[in-house]
């Protein structure tokens, strides 16, 4: 559905939804042969993908992973205190009580509950200026979705639809859009259901749908037999809704052998010290897995921040969750050679209020607030706006939430103009005036 | 020991102005004099006068902490010991000799609102100025993370301390030496210490929502083992536990549900520490969240104070509501009642407000003369 006629640029790029640079170069897209040998012969002659497989080879896993660049977002749902957290006030009526301590980005301090973080600070892009629209959750997860307006009445696609959309590999086993615990809420949009998301519970429990009635090799009989007659029956009765009822029934089996994928029992207790013992940590862990295998986006959500009461023992607690989750996910992200390629997104729907109201509590705040970026196109170390001294609005640098997804399609290498039409109607991938924010991009 | 009670007489003495921030705790220092601390770490006190009549002026302020104060104990009616989120307890000597003379102001808050809102055409009141002497802590005891739960035994002797790291402590009081400590999981939240000494009621809490890592907990503890002796975990389901007291002879140990509770859920509970059996459950409860409880010295009542900007007194043996003090803001943004605290000889109760106030009330004996007024801060 994207208009491969944009002017803006030449027409392969833009059919791919691709912006450049960075292109993805030819070499660094996996192979024929790399494919094959991960493939599966069916009984039909038919050959699909077999991730689980694909990986048992180390320089394929290895020549995937270049092949594209992914994203995961972090999910603050309620929305997270930026004064408490990347833009504290020290000193000022508005600060409450966490303090501040350095960073490793000489002059830059951060909340006392971010300790970890304060050691990733390097490859963090820190937005402190952002002011948006939409002040309360349902309008506002929509918005900071899909940088468009819920009242628009347009079913706009959420960042991980797109992402799939352009980022997303079409015949892989997995998903190209999963999320898990409290994420976002609307879906594939105008993409449609092949790029809807795939949805987890918050510890990475599997729906029971995905838990197959027979063995494997009699649901292989019964797979084939399914296969031929379809076929058959197409060939007399040509229509796309069969043919999608058919690429469905394919997609959803492949997903059958690549769902083991999801099972962190195994290898979570190495990797709980990292990233926290939390279905937040163990969550992120999991999109760590998911990103490696391939899948273009993975949102795992957090709650609650919501603290229009006890804001300040909600987000103590809050933050002694995320701080090991998020930076054991960068930590994890770099050592496994992924964060180059992966952008990781922190934020949530709204900031909160500089003023403590008198539940102890913040509410929400659109006027001045915190988004983080870290790694695929982001330059690392780069704090970008600023809010007066109690926080009360943005002092310089604004930006809005279509300001912020050109930046990260741009990361990602996707055009953030990027056309679709629904009906007639053009659509474009981020709103009219959007603009990336160059200072933080690589 | 104390004067005669008469609940339903009670009447408020003064509203002490104090709105720099939120009033979050407040002590008796002996008859005459009362101490509070707000959410920035200052502590102020106030000399009461014998009779009512005009608010009366702080004298000292106790310098030092940075951050909020979480409660406030007195012993001996000389030692004020201050439980704070910038990790301390702190002792303060009343005997002490009082430093340099500096500038409070009382309104701060109120003027500072006014200047930002100018807009509104409303005016800044004038600076309710006064002099205060400051005076430094004798004693600071450093602990890991914000102290939350602080408690004093009933024969002074011991000092009972809960904090954000799960820590429970037991100190000397006089010396502050560590006599006992243990781990709880989560944060450890409210404590109290039974007349004996023998046994500790600990609240423990992790307040994540919709997270497996979420945790309440109240459990009794012997004191001299640090083990368990009753876990009251199941009873209290999903209940933050924000006060604990046990009475004067040590038969009941009161526990008050805090959090923001839906509803009128921040009940008192009356249990019996030796078998951690509910005796009584006290309706009703404080709206949105009880915060405090403090036994009277008369050993037959309690007071408990909530998010409903209400001190309500319960008369022990039957349970029933003797008196209700404050009144009720009202609308979805309250304010809170943060700490209650009855002066040694009983015929006064002070209550910390959040809006910048410290509220007396006379409660029994030195009727004569009272001034049987209410005032709202709303």
């Amino acid at each position: 559905m994207n208009d491969p006629s944009s002017p803006r640029h030449g027409p392969a790029p833009a059919a791919q939804g691709l912006c450049g640079p960075p292109f993805c170069p030819r070499h660094e897209h996996i192979s024929r042969r790399a494919l094959l040998k991960g493939g599966l012969a069916t009984a039909a002659g038919a050959v699909v993908a077999n991730w689980g497989g694909l990986f048992n080879s180390q320089s394929i896993a290895a020549e995937a992973k270049q092949r594209a660049k992914r994203c995961i977002l972090l999910w603050m749902n309620g929305g997270a205190s930026q004064i408490d957290t990347f833009d504290m006030k020290p000193g000022r009526p508005t600060a409450g009580p966490f303090r501040e301590i350095k960073t490793a980005l000489p002059g830059y301090r951060i909340c006392e509950y971010l300790p970890k973080m304060a050691q990733q600070v390097g490859k963090l892009g820190i937005i402190r200026s952002m002011r948006t629209q939409s002040p309360d959750h349902p309008d506002g997860i929509y918005h900071m979705h899909t940088c468009y307006k819920q009242s628009e009445r347009m079913p706009h696609p959420e960042l991980g639809a797109m992402v799939a959309k352009y980022l997303g590999q079409e015949d892989a086993d997995l998903p190209s859009f999963v999320r898990m615990g409290p994420v976002g809420n609307a879906g594939a949009g105008y993409l449609g259901p092949r790029y809807a998301p795939f949805s987890i519970d918050r510890g990475g429990k599997l729906p029971p749908f995905t838990s197959p009635y027979l063995p494997a090799a009699n649901e292989e009989r019964r797979n084939e037999l399914l296969r031929s007659m379809e076929a058959e029956f197409q060939r007399e009765n040509p229509a796309d809704p069969y043919e999608s009822h058919r690429v469905a029934k394919e997609s959803a089996w492949r997903f059958l052998r690549a769902r083991s994928l999801f099972d962190t029992s195994k290898d979570w207790p190495a990797h709980q010290d990292l990233y926290g013992a939390s279905d937040f940590g163990r969550g992120c862990f999991l999109a760590r897995k998911l990103v490696e295998a391939g899948v273009a986006f993975v949102e795992v959500g957090q709650d609650n921040y919501d603290s229009h009461a006890d804001n300040f023992v909600c987000h103590k607690a809050n933050m002694q969750v995320l701080d090991p989750a998020w930076s054991g996910l960068l930590i994890d992200l770099e050592r496994t050679g992924l964060l180059q390629d992966t952008l990781v997104v922190w934020m949530g729907e709204v900031g909160r209020t500089p003023v403590i109201n008198n539940r102890a509590g913040r509410d929400h705040f659109i006027h001045g607030w915190t988004v983080v970026l870290a790694g695929a196109g982001i330059q690392g170390g780069v704090i970008y706006g600023s809010t007066d001294a109690d926080g009360r609005d943005v002092a310089e640098n604004p930006v809005s939430e279509g300001d912020l997804f050109a930046t990260i399609y741009t990361a990602l290498g996707v055009d953030p103009r990027t056309k679709h039409y629904v009906g007639k109607r053009p659509i474009w991938a981020t709103p009219e005036g959007s603009k990336p924010v160059k200072d933080l991009l690589a | 020991m104390s004067a005669e009670v008469d609940f339903g007489k009670a009447a408020l003495l003064w509203s002490l102005p104090w709105d720099a921030a939120w009033v979050s705790a407040v002590s008796f220092v002996g008859p005459a004099h009362v101490a509070a601390g707000n959410n920035l770490g200052e502590i102020l006190l106030w000399k009461l006068p014998e009779k009512p009549g005009d608010a009366p002026p702080p004298e000292r302020q106790f310098v030092g902490h940075t951050n909020g104060i979480n409660r406030l104990v007195c012993a001996e009616d000389r030692w004020l010991i201050s439980a704070s989120n910038d990790h301390t307890l702190r002792y303060w000597d009343l005997q002490g000799a009082p430093g340099e003379p500096v500038k409070v102001v009382l309104n701060a808050r109120t003027i500072e609102e006014a200047e930002r809102n100018k807009s509104s055409g409303k005016k800044p009141p004038s600076p309710l100025e006064v002099e205060v002497h400051t005076q430094a802590a004798a004693k600071t005891i450093e602990g890991r993370e914000w102290i939350t739960g602080l408690a004093l035994s009933h024969d002074q002797s011991t000092l009972i301390t809960g904090d954000d790291a799960g820590q429970v402590v037991l100190f000397d009081r006089a010396g502050g030496a560590e006599k006992k400590r243990w781990e709880v999981k989560g944060w450890a939240y409210a404590v109290a210490l039974s007349p004996d000494l023998k046994q500790a009621a600990v609240s423990e809490r992790y307040p994540l929502v919709f997270d497996t890592g979420r945790h309440t907990a109240v459990k009794l503890w012997a004191t001299d083992s640090a083990t368990v002796q009753h876990d009251l975990t199941k009873d209290f389901k999903d209940m933050q536990i924000a006060a604990a007291a046990y009475s004067n002879d040590g038969k009941v140990l009161a526990i008050g549900r805090g959090g923001e509770a839906e509803g009128p859920n921040g009940k008192v509970f009356l249990l019996d520490p030796a078998t951690g059996q509910k005796l009584r459950e006290l309706t009703p409860g404080h709206l949105s969240g009880l915060t405090d409880l403090c036994f009277h010295p008369d050993g037959q009542h309690l007071a408990s104070a909530g998010r409903d900007t209400l001190v309500r007194i319960w008369n022990i043996a039957d349970g029933k509501m003797v008196a209700e003090l404050g009144k009720p803001r009202g609308g979805q943004f309250k304010d809170w009642i943060h700490a209650i605290s009855f002066s040694p000889d009983g015929t006064r109760l002070a209550a910390a407000d959040m809006a910048g106030f410290v509220h007396v009330w006379q409660v029994g004996g030195r009727g004569e003369g009272m001034n049987l007024f209410s005032i709202t801060c709303d």
